[in-house]
């Protein structure tokens, strides 16, 4: 298979409410990362969409709606959707349509602008229950991230103070970040006495709902030899889906994001995870979900990521660095946009740009993944240099 | 068997529905296109800093080669029918009396148009080529919306050539 590059990322500010349009956050995110890559939109051979169900914007093919902004005037174009793995999906699709020796440049956009759902994106989201066997309850989405937190946790014993840590972590982390929305010092205390929003789900425990778009640029390996002296090289994707009937699994342990684990593990020849990889952006709409997907990637013993944040492992400086980005928590949660911004924050550390987020050492391998649907798609990405 | 379900008593159905409303911004540059509308009763276009193309509405961006464009300038409402419909039915699909012309119109000088209504005309009289100016309503009465303008008309008083 054509070895792929990225080599170039952007993204806007991530924020509640954005004045501009879907298009205008994809344009600006998208000529950041071109910009970035020292390339033009002449250079570009075709365009991958990644935006999240049409009903958070409000608009109908969303896809096309964002064509334009997304730098895909003429050119191929496809827009996927897989619920909120879609961040990491959208760069593995702009992976194959490289590695298959289709395109040579391809330019990945994921953006959301939740705030357009009115008067809150919950809304939007009742209606990815089954309508015959769950909607006649009046569920939110809450719940089921609460039932779900809950088996994890009773099934570990595992407590929300642990769990809170990574909320703290993530929100501190926020702060080096210029386009965080939820940057904050925060304590385990201020986490478990926020309100609460469905037991044991409080307040800040959760990700906000926010605008924002980001972008990376792929492409083949000469043309990364030519427009790139510091490639970061795709060296391992995986996507999968469990049943999407929640009744038919166990809640406490994610299955599809340890089978697309496996599957970029073994793209990557990677034996020892734990060992071979230095960075990770896993998926954080939730605190817990930080931890039950650290398990799920094979990243530690299931029950075990608890003790991994409690002993200052996942920290910045740690021995395994979690979320450096800040994460969903603490950097803003436009779905598919904040899976991509993962992405984009394994670029900037891969190449020692991320700032005041960088992590020590250098960092040669990292990964990133995100989840989706009603809890059963898992997609991952690993970069290295 | 080619049976099918005719009426949805049959099988146990319920009503449902997707309780999502929606509050759109009009971005950056469709601020400026519709405070020209509302607060000067003008169109507004802007140019692409790298490649001239003038959008209307305006842009924020440059589709073509993704610079950014200028900023947002009024431009006269007035423009070429290029191509048009007379509608007969609602969406409802009840009779509309008078029918309703709706026309794509080029606006003079610039690489866009809109879509909108074609009024104090005879849908017989209109024609692809037809030269037509915007109606706007009264000022107090403008909201800051595409429907400012009442219709599109033909143009009845050339200025004279010079
Ligand atoms: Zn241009």
């Amino acid at each position: 298979m054509a070895k792929v590059a990225v080599v170039g990322a952007g993204m806007t500010k991530f924020v509640r409410r954005a004045q501009e349009t879907g298009r205008e956050l994809s344009w600006q995110a998208a000529k950041m990362a071109l910009d970035s890559a020292g390339l033009t939109l002449k250079d570009v051979d075709a365009v991958v969409i990644g935006s999240a169900p049409d009903a958070f914007d409000g608009v109908h093919m969303k896809g096309e709606y964002l064509a334009d902004g997304s730098g895909a005037w003429r050119k191929p174009c496809i827009r996927n959707f897989v619920g909120g793995a879609t961040g990491v999906f959208a760069p593995i699709q702009g992976w194959y349509h490289i590695a298959s020796g289709q395109f040579d440049t391809v330019l990945v956009v994921c953006e959301e602008k939740m705030s357009s759902c009115h008067p809150h994106p919950q809304g939007a989201f009742i209606t990815i229950f089954d309508h015959t066997t769950e909607r006649p309850l009046g569920p939110n989405l809450l719940w089921i991230f609460a039932l779900e937190m809950n088996r994890y946790m009773t099934v570990h014993g595992i407590t929300k103070e642990e769990i809170a840590l990574v909320a703290v972590k993530n929100k501190k982390n926020a702060l080096d970040h210029p386009c965080a929305q939820l940057g904050e010092e925060l304590t385990v205390e201020d986490v478990l006495n926020s309100e609460v929003l469905a037991w044991p789900v409080n307040r800040l425990d959760v990700s906000p709902a926010s605008d924002g778009a980001a972008a990376v640029v792929m492409c083949a390996e000469h043309v990364a030899k030519r427009v790139s002296d510091k490639p970061v090289w795709v060296e391992g994707v995986g996507w999968h889906l469990d049943t999407a009937y929640w009744t038919n699994r166990d809640l406490y342990y994610p299955r599809y994001v340890e089978y697309a684990a496996r599957m970029a593990y073994e793209m990557a020849g990677i034996k020892e995870p734990r060992k071979e990889i230095h960075i990770v952006e896993p998926y954080d709409p939730f605190d817990y979900k930080e931890l039950h997907h650290l398990e799920g990637l094979l990243l530690c013993e299931r029950g075990g990521a608890a003790r991994l944040t409690a002993d200052g492992v996942t920290q910045r400086d740690g021995d395994l660095p979690v979320c450096p980005s800040g994460g969903l928590l603490g950097v803003g949660n436009p779905i598919a946009a904040a899976g991509l911004m993962k992405v984009c924050e394994l670029f900037w550390q891969l190449r020692g740009e991320a700032g005041k987020r960088q992590v020590p050492g250098t960092p040669r391998r990292g990964l990133a993944q995100a989840w989706g649907d009603l809890m059963q798609v898992g997609t991952v990405i690993i970069l290295g240099r | 068997m080619r049976e099918k379900l005719t009426n949805p008593e049959h099988v146990r159905t319920w009503p449902g529905s997707i309780p999502v409303e929606y509050v759109y911004t009009a971005g950056v540059a469709g601020e400026a296109y519709l405070r020209a509308i509302k607060e000067r009763g003008r169109l507004a276009a802007s140019a692409c800093l790298g490649c001239g193309t003038k959008y209307l509405p305006p842009r924020l961006y440059c589709e073509r080669c993704f610079e950014k464009t200028g900023e947002p300038r009024d431009v006269e409402a007035r423009g070429t029918v290029e191509t048009f419909t007379v509608a007969h039915r609602d969406l409802e699909g009840r009779q509309l009396e008078p029918p309703v012309v709706y026309a794509f119109v080029r606006i003079d000088g610039t690489a866009g148009g809109l879509v909108h209504r074609l009024g104090e005309v005879d849908p017989g009289d209109v024609h692809i080529g037809l030269e037509v100016e915007a109606v706007f309503l009264p000022p107090a009465q403008r909201t800051g919306s595409i429907l400012d303008i009442a219709h599109f008309r033909p143009v009845r008083h050339r200025p004279a050539a010079t």
